[in-house]
C-alpha cells in the first residue's frame, strides 16, 4: 500500500480555501465573493440548482477557469502559481465528461494517472506498478485490467476514471457528477467507492451531487449555493431542512427523519 | 445500504475467471496482430525497394547490382545508382513523414479524418516552395525551411477559421478544403504565370519526383529524421491528447502548449516532404487509419507503423506510377488520389462518429 497514512492525524489547517471568489462572465455574475474551507479527510459535497454556480466553483477550485477576483489556496498556497505538474501530485479531479480510445486497456488507461511523476522517455518505475495496481484492486478493477475501456459498462468505466486520479496518489479527489449517466444500482456502487477511499485511504474528497438525499447521505459537509452566494453550509444533518433547500432550489419539500437519517422527500 | 448494493469486495482470486481468460487471449491476438504486421510490412518494403530497383528500361541482376554498387564500376548500376536511387529514397523518406504527419494531425485536431493533403498543409507549404524556386532560385537550399513556414501560415488559418467555440471536425475539414484550394490554386497560377516550363516550379506543383538527385536525398534526409525522432517523442504526449482536454490536463499537461509544438512538428514533417516531393494528399488518411486497425491506436506503435507503412505505400505508389503506362509515368501524388478518393469517400460513409 502506497498511501501515507501519517497525515491521519489531522492538523486543523484546511486542505483547501477559497477567499473572495468572485467570477463573471460578460456581465452575468456567476460566483459572488465566495469564501470557504474544505476540511481535510472529510467529504465535501456542492450542492444547488442547475445554474447556481457550482460548476463554475468546481472549475475555479480545479483551475480550469482563472478567477475574477479572489483566489483559491491548497496548503495555503495560491493555485494560480503553482505548476500544472506540481499541481497534479497533490489534486486528482475526475470530470463529469470523459473519452478514451476504445481499444486502450484498462491498466493502460490507469497507468495515465502516473502522467504527473514520469521523466522524460523513462518507463514505468516499480513504484508506478504498484500504484496502479493498487487503483485497481480499489476500484474492483483488477479482473478487468487487460479488457479493451471500449468492452466497459458505464459504471466500470467510471471506476477506470476514478482509478486513473487514484494512481495520481494524491490526498484530494475532485468529482464532478460522478452519478451522472449511471443506473441507480451503479450510482451507489461508486458512492460507496467513494466514502471507502475517504474512510480508509483519508482522501479528502469534494464533489458536486446532483442528488438531494445522495449529497445528505454520503458528505460530511455540504455547500449549498444559490445565485453564485453560500447560502447553506455545514453537516447535513444540521443544515438540511424544508427552509434550507426552499433558498437552495426554490421549491417547498417535506424533510422526513427516519433512524436519525434526515430524507427529502422529492416527490 | 443492503448487500446488492454494495460492491463485491475484492476478494485474493487464484483462479482467473473465464472474462479474464478471454480479455488475456485478446490481448494475447492483439500482440501478435501488430507484430505480424510490422514484420510483413518491413519484409515487403524491402523486398519492394529491391524490385524498385530493378524496375525500368535499365535491369541488372542482384548479383551485378552488389558487385556495381561495392566491387567494380558497372556503368547500368552506376546510372540506377544516380537515378533510381534517389526517388526511391525520397519516395520512402516522404511517405514516412507524410503519414506520421498525419497520426500527429489527428492525434492535434482529434480528428481521424485530419490529412496534411486534405487540410491544405501541403499546399501552403507547396506555395511557400513556388513562390521561393520562382523568385529567389539563388535561395533553393533554404527551400524546405520556406516550406515550413508556408505550412505554418496554412495550418494556423485552418486551426483558427474552424475554431467556434470548439473544433468540430467536420468544420476543420471544411475550412481546410478551402484553405487548400486557394493555395493550389495560387501555386498553379504562378507556375502558369512563370510560363509552366520552370520545371523547379512545375516539379514541385505536379509532385514530379522524377529528377530528383542525391541532392535532394541529402535536403531531405534531415528534417524527416528529425521530424521522426520529435514525433517519438511526443508519442505520451499525443495518447494523453486523446483524452478530454480538461482530463489531461488535470494530469499535469498543458494542453494548449503541448497542441501547439505537436503541431508544429507535424506541419514540419507534412512541409518538407512536400518542398522536395510536392503535395500528396490521402496519404496521411489512409495509412494511420490502417494502422489503427492493425496496431492499434496506441501511438507507441502507431507512430512506427505509419512510418513504415508510410514508406511502404508511397514507394509503390511511385512504382505502380511508373510501371502502368511505361514508358510514360503517372505520379505518385496522382496514383494517391485515385486510391485515396474513394477510401476518403468511404471512411465518411461508415463513419457515424465525425459526420454528424
Amino acid at each position: 500500500m502506497q498511501i501515507d497514512m501519517t497525515n491521519t492525524i489531522t492538523e486543523q489547517k484546511p486542505a483547501m480555501e477559497v477567499k473572495g471568489l468572485s467570477f463573471a462572465y460578460g456581465s452575468n455574475k456567476v460566483l459572488q465573493n465566495i469564501s470557504l474551507q474544505i476540511e481535510k479527510g472529510k467529504i465535501t459535497t456542492i450542492m444547488g440548482a442547475n445554474g447556481c454556480g457550482k460548476s463554475t466553483l468546481f472549475s475555479l477550485m480545479t483551475r480550469n477557469l482563472n478567477p475574477g477576483k479572489g483566489k483559491v489556496l491548497l496548503h495555503g498556497k495560491n493555485i494560480q502559481s503553482m505548476k500544472l505538474m506540481d499541481m497534479a501530485k497533490k489534486v486528482s479531479i475526475v470530470h463529469q465528461y470523459n473519452s478514451a480510445m476504445d481499444d486502450i486497456t484498462v491498466e493502460k488507461l490507469v497507468s495515465y494517472g502516473r502522467t504527473p511523476y514520469m521523466k522524460l522517455m523513462a518507463t514505468e518505475s516499480e513504484e508506478d506498478k504498484q500504484i496502479i495496481d493498487w487503483a485497481l484492486e480499489v476500484t474492483n478493477l483488477n479482473k478487468y485490467r487487460d479488457r479493451e475501456v471500449g468492452k466497459l459498462s458505464g459504471g466500470q468505466r467510471q471506476r477506470v476514471w476514478i482509478a486513473m486520479a487514484l494512481a495520481q496518489n494524491t490526498k484530494i479527489l475532485f468529482l464532478d457528477e460522478p452519478t451522472t449517466y449511471l443506473d441507480i444500482r451503479y450510482q451507489i456502487e461508486i458512492l460507496e467507492l467513494i466514502k471507502k477511499l475517504n474512510r480508509d485511504y483519508k482522501i479528502t474528497i469534494i464533489m458536486v451531487l446532483h442528488d438531494i438525499n445522495q449529497a445528505i447521505h454520503f458528505s460530511d459537509h455540504v455547500i449549498g449555493l444559490s445565485e453564485g452566494k453560500v447560502i447553506v453550509e455545514g453537516r447535513p444533518s444540521e443544515v438540511i431542512s424544508t427552509e434550507s433547500i426552499q433558498k437552495l432550489y426554490g421549491i417547498r419539500l417535506n424533510v422526513a427523519t427516519v433512524e436519525g437519517q434526515k430524507f427529502v422527500l422529492t416527490v | 445500504m443492503n448487500e446488492k448494493t454494495i460492491s463485491e469486495e475484492t476478494g485474493f482470486q487464484i483462479q482467473p475467471d473465464e472474462g479474464q481468460l478471454q480479455d488475456r487471449d485478446r490481448k494475447h491476438r492483439r500482440v501478435m496482430r501488430a507484430t505480424i504486421s510490422f514484420v510483413v510490412v518491413i519484409l515487403a518494403l524491402i523486398i519492394l525497394f529491391f524490385a524498385a530497383i530493378n524496375i525500368g528500361s535499365l535491369q541488372v541482376s542482384f548479383g551485378e547490382l552488389l558487385q556495381g554498387l561495392f566491387v567494380k564500376y558497372n556503368e547500368n548500376v552506376a546510372t540506377i545508382w544516380d537515378l533510381r536511387f534517389p526517388r526511391i529514397i525520397i519516395s520512402m523518406l516522404a511517405g514516412a513523414a507524410i503519414a506520421v504527419s498525419g497520426v500527429l494531425f489527428q492525434a492535434v485536431l482529434k480528428n481521424p479524418l485530419a490529412d496534411p493533403g486534405i487540410i491544405g498543409i501541403s499546399s501552403g507549404a507547396s506555395f511557400a516552395a513556388v513562390l521561393i524556386t520562382a523568385f529567389a532560385p539563388s535561395l533553393y537550399f533554404f527551400t524546405p525551411l520556406v516550406a515550413f513556414l508556408g505550412g505554418v501560415v496554412a495550418f494556423f488559418l485552418v486551426y483558427c477559421l474552424s475554431w467556434k467555440g470548439g473544433l468540430s471536425p467536420l468544420r476543420i475539414i471544411l475550412t481546410g478544403v478551402a484553405v487548400n484550394a486557394l493555395f493550389t490554386g495560387l501555386a498553379s497560377a504562378f507556375n502558369s504565370m512563370s510560363g509552366g516550363d520552370m520545371s523547379g516550379v512545375a516539379s514541385i506543383v505536379e509532385a514530379n519526383i522524377t529528377q530528383k538527385t542525391w541532392g535532394d536525398v541529402v535536403t531531405l534526409f534531415p528534417y524527416v529524421a528529425a521530424g521522426l525522432i520529435l514525433a517519438v517523442l511526443f508519442i505520451g504526449e499525443c495518447n494523453l491528447l486523446t483524452l478530454e482536454d480538461k482530463t489531461a490536463r488535470s494530469l499535469g499537461i498543458n494542453v494548449n502548449t503541448t497542441r501547439i509544438v505537436i503541431s508544429l512538428v507535424a506541419v514540419l514533417l507534412a512541409s518538407i516532404a512536400t518542398a522536395i516531393a510536392g503535395a500528396i494528399s490521402f496519404l496521411g488518411l489512409i495509412v494511420p487509419h490502417i494502422g489503427r486497425i492493425l496496431v492499434g491506436s496506441d501511438h507507441k506503435v502507431l507512430v512506427p507503423f505509419s512510418a513504415l507503412a508510410g514508406a511502404l505505400t508511397f514507394l509503390l505508389a511511385d512504382t505502380l506510377g511508373r510501371t502502368i503506362a511505361a514508358p510514360y509515368e503517372v505520379s505518385a501524388a496522382v496514383i494517391m488520389s485515385v486510391i485515396g478518393g474513394p477510401f476518403f469517400i468511404l471512411l465518411l460513409r461508415r463513419s457515424t462518429k465525425y459526420a454528424n
